[in-house]
Formats: structure tokens, C-alpha cells, sequence
């Protein structure tokens, strides 16, 4: 039996994902995590190190990294790549002047090798704010149709602010983890 | 022979130290020199930069000449290494912006050099000698990594619409009114002696590249995100903001959660001091109403430590501006 069927059947047992949040500063992460798990999000500060939250969600657990994204500890994101299932790149789509910055940092992120096999969630976040990208815009920005052929991803708007599309997006990395780590269920 | 070389060459010190010294007394008698100095310095910088292209594009030339073609990029790496010396010569009269654009040129030039190095002076492959000959036609099966042809791609800039905002202004006073509308982000960028006024709330604030202005902004109900600001003051009331590349600025605030600090230096930070007819009721409805006394827990990102940063410090009461109050704004502002 090969190690990686092992840590899959480990894993079935007890259903966990990990699920790593990364993107710029500003761009609502650690907000999008108190909100889909309901706690009060009117006071956060921007996020010195990181947050970790145990979540269920469906029939699974949850393990949410939520890294802080400032220029001085995006090197170290990468401390916390090892093993994770799902990937949630977050987006501040109001933000239109450092889009290039954001499409910097994701194609190095993806470059990653131990994120190979990760699901990639992009959450086009603050679409509440007049004068925001759309998801489609944003696709085409971080030019999203390049990506390796191998990766799945998709991109969903939401608003960590009214809490609108975040259960979407969401679903869809549950499910397409599911299908890949307990494709035996 | 000999002796004459030794003239000469000291002759050519002795001038150098002239130069040197002349340049010295210039700097400190006469700082209006410097945009002089600059401007030349950047006719040099693209002299050299086009010199150093057009090299670059010659070398297809000599790929069939290897020793030739090796000689080629050594003088193109010379020229580029000359190049970094008069940016770094440079760096201390040219605004730090355009310092970082010129290292960027710098080291797109030394990518390109590498680029082509890689490509017209094929790498030696590691290889074990003794193995038998059959072996070696899976080594060179082993799949290259992904060219560059991507990199083409990255380029292809969408043309983003700009948001709202002030941009490119020196010298000017700029008011928006934001009373009862509802207004999503609004950017303050590439100002120079500028005083802007901002009555009422907006969603999102980004402000970049700000020099000697003063901004004062009504409660922000999202995040203010600060770029590169220098000899500015800030009277601010938001839930969250980020400070980055800030020097010699004064922050007069009002957060709902820490604010922080990175790549800054020399700021400092006082309570919020904004005043104009109808900002308790805006406060109010952004959740801003009460003092949280957050403006002094400044998190800074470069100074992980539990001692004082030394990049910030609290405005001394005696140095702070009294109530900037934005009341008797005058009809005749402009308004948009």
C-alpha cells in the first residue's frame, strides 16, 4: 500500500480538509473566515501572523489557515503549504491599482509544487463596493484561462461584508476536494 | 614610458578630486541643483539603457561564434553593472520612486542578459562519464522546464477602468462632498502640495504617491490602504488602515481595529481632530462614534519585537493641530 493511499484512508476517517487562505492585505480574508463561521466581524484588526479556525461544514472538518497577506510575512506563506487539500486565493476587487501585484503573487503561489495538487478556490471579494471588478473582469485580469490544464479552480464573487456568495464558493472547494480525497464514499 | 603613465595618471586623480569636491560644495550651497542633476541623470540612464537593448539584440549575431559571442555578453554585463553604479550614485538626490523604477530597468536588463546567456550558450549537461553510452539518451529525455513564452503573456495589460478619485493635481485645494450617497472606493493618488477635503463617507479609501499635502477624510465605513506618502497629514476615522512606505507624516485617527505600519518611518500618530456640519450623525452610522483609543496601538509590520518601534512615536499634545474643522467651506469649491 503506498503512503499516499494511507494518508488518504487516514483521512477519510476523520474527514478533515485543510484549506489555506492567502492573498494581498486588505483583501478580507481573515473577514470571510469570522463570517462564514458567524462571529462578529466589525472589529479586525489586519492580521499579524495567522489565524487558524476549526470549521464544520457539511459532513467535514474544516482546518482554515487564514495567513496574513502584508508584504513583510508573504514569504512566509509558505510555511504552511505542506498538505493542503484546498486553496482559497482572495481578491480585492475594488482594489484596481494593485491587480498586478495580485497576479504577481498567485502565479508564484501556483508555481508551488507541494500546492500542485490543491483545489483552488479565487474569491472575488467586496463586490458590495460600488465600482468593483467583476468576477469575470478578474478572471481575465489574473488571466485564469492560462492556468495549468491539471488545476482545479474556480472564481466566485462574494462579499465577506454582507456574507453574499461566500456559502457558493465554499461548496464548490468541499465538493471538489470530496470528489478527488474520498472519491470511495 | 613609465613616468609619463604616472604623470598622467595622477593628473587624472587630481582632477577627479577637483570634480569631486566642486560636486560636494554644489550639493550643499545649492539644492535647486538637483532637479538639474536629475533630469541629466536620466538623459545618461536611457542612453545607456538603449545602448545596452540594441547589444542585446545583436547577440543573435554571434551565436555562431561562441568565444566571440561570450566576449559580446561580457561587455553588455559590464555596461549593465556601470548602469547600477549611476543609479546608485544617483540614489541619494532622486526621489525614491524613480530609484525603484531604475533598479527595476536594472534588473529587467540583467533577466534579459540571463535569458539569452541561457539560450545562446547551451548549459553543460551533469553527466556520469562512466556510465554507458545507451543511458545518456535518457538524460536528455528528462523534460525541460516550462520556457518563458508565457512571460509574453503577462504583459497583456487589461485596460482596467480607473475609479473615483483625485489624481495628478500640484498646488490645489480638493473637496468632495459624499452627503447621503452612497459611494464605493475613492483613490487620492500622484498629489504634490495638495489639500483634500473629503465631507460625508465613502466605502474604501487608497491613497498612493502623496507629497507635502494634507488629507482629511470623513469616516471610511471599510479599510484605507496608504502608499508611499511623504511630509503629508492624515485626519482619518476608518475600521481599519494600513500605512505603507510613509515618511515624515503626521496620522490623526480613529480606528475601530490596530492600525499598521510597514516600510515606514518617522510618523506619528494623534486622535482624530475632523469637524465639519453633520460628521457625529456620519460617524454614527459607519460605527465610528466612539473614541476606541486604537490610534496609539500601531502595529508595526517591521518591528516584530515587544520593545517601542523606533519607525513611529505619539505626536506630542503640544505639536498636534487644534480641530480641523471643514464647516465654512466656502460654495464656490470644487465639487464633483
Amino acid at each position: 500500500m503506498g503512503l499516499l493511499s494511507i494518508i488518504r484512508k487516514i483521512k477519510r476517517k476523520e474527514k478533515e480538509m485543510r484549506i489555506l487562505m492567502v492573498g494581498l492585505d486588505n483583501s478580507g480574508k481573515t473577514t470571510i473566515v469570522l463570517k462564514i463561521n458567524g462571529e462578529d466581524t466589525s472589529v479586525i484588526s489586519p492580521t499579524l501572523g495567522f489565524n487558524i479556525k476549526t470549521i464544520t461544514y457539511q459532513k467535514y472538518t474544516l482546518n482554515i489557515w487564514d495567513v496574513g497577506g502584508q508584504k513583510t510575512i508573504r514569504s512566509y506563506w509558505r510555511n504552511y503549504f505542506e498538505q493542503t487539500d484546498g486553496l482559497v486565493w482572495v481578491v480585492d476587487s475594488s482594489d484596481l491599482r494593485r491587480l498586478d501585484d495580485c497576479k504577481l503573487e498567485l502565479d508564484n503561489l501556483l508555481k508551488e509544487e507541494r500546492l500542485s495538487g490543491a483545489s483552488l478556490l479565487i474569491l472575488a471579494n467586496k463586490q458590495d463596493i460600488k465600482g468593483a471588478l467583476t468576477p469575470e473582469e478578474i478572471a481575465k485580469v489574473l488571466n485564469l484561462e492560462a492556468m495549468d490544464k491539471s488545476r482545479h479552480w474556480q472564481i466566485v464573487g462574494c462579499s465577506a461584508y454582507t456574507g453574499e456568495g461566500l456559502l457558493e464558493g465554499f461548496d464548490w472547494l468541499v465538493q471538489d476536494i470530496a470528489s478527488r480525497i474520498y472519491m470511495l464514499d | 614610458m613609465e613616468d609619463e603613465t604616472e604623470k598622467q595618471k595622477q593628473k587624472k586623480h587630481s582632477a577627479m578630486l577637483e570634480r569631486l569636491s566642486k560636486r560636494g560644495q554644489t550639493r550643499s550651497t545649492n539644492p535647486e541643483s538637483s532637479a538639474e542633476s536629475t533630469s541629466s541623470f536620466f538623459s545618461r540612464f536611457s542612453t545607456l539603457k538603449t545602448s545596452i537593448e540594441s547589444q542585446l539584440d545583436q547577440s543573435q549575431s554571434f551565436s555562431s561564434d561562441p568565444t566571440n559571442l561570450k566576449l559580446h555578453f561580457q561587455s553588455i554585463s559590464q555596461s549593465i553593472s556601470d548602469l547600477e553604479k549611476l543609479v546608485a550614485e544617483n540614489s541619494y538626490l532622486l526621489p525614491s520612486y524613480d530609484v525603484r523604477t531604475s533598479l527595476k530597468t536594472v534588473s529587467d536588463l540583467k533577466n534579459s542578459l540571463e535569458n539569452l546567456t541561457n539560450q545562446l550558450i547551451p548549459k553543460r549537461k551533469f553527466s556520469f562519464k562512466n556510465k554507458p553510452t545507451k543511458k545518456d539518451d535518457k538524460d536528455t529525455a528528462i523534460p525541460q522546464p516550462k520556457q518563458p513564452s508565457q512571460l509574453s503573456t503577462l504583459d497583456t495589460r487589461l485596460a482596467v477602468r480607473e475609479s473615483p478619485g483625485f489624481r495628478n493635481k500640484v498646488g490645489e485645494v480638493l473637496v468632495a462632498r459624499f452627503r447621503g450617497s452612497e459611494v464605493g472606493e475613492f483613490a487620492v493618488s500622484d498629489l504634490d502640495s495638495c489639500e483634500v477635503r473629503i465631507l460625508g463617507s465613502v466605502r474604501a479609501l487608497f491613497v498612493h504617491r502623496l507629497k507635502n499635502s494634507r488629507v482629511s477624510v470623513g469616516p471610511v465605513t471599510g479599510s484605507v490602504l496608504i502608499e508611499e506618502a511623504e511630509g503629508c497629514v492624515f485626519v482619518l476615522a476608518s475600521h481599519q488602515i494600513r500605512i505603507h512606505a510613509a515618511r515624515k507624516c503626521d496620522f490623526y485617527l480613529r480606528v475601530r481595529s490596530r492600525p499598521i505600519i510597514e516600510d515606514c518611518n518617522g510618523v506619528r500618530f494623534a486622535p482624530y481632530c475632523l469637524s465639519y456640519r453633520g460628521i457625529e450623525e456620519d460617524l454614527r452610522g459607519a460605527g465610528l462614534d466612539t473614541e476606541t483609543g486604537n490610534w496609539e496601538n500601531v502595529d508595526d509590520f517591521r518591528w516584530l519585537r515587544a520593545v517601542q518601534s523606533p519607525n513611529w512615536l505619539v505626536l506630542p499634545e503640544s505639536e498636534r493641530v487644534g480641530i480641523v474643522d471643514l464647516s465654512n467651506l466656502k460654495n464656490g469649491d470644487e465639487e464633483i
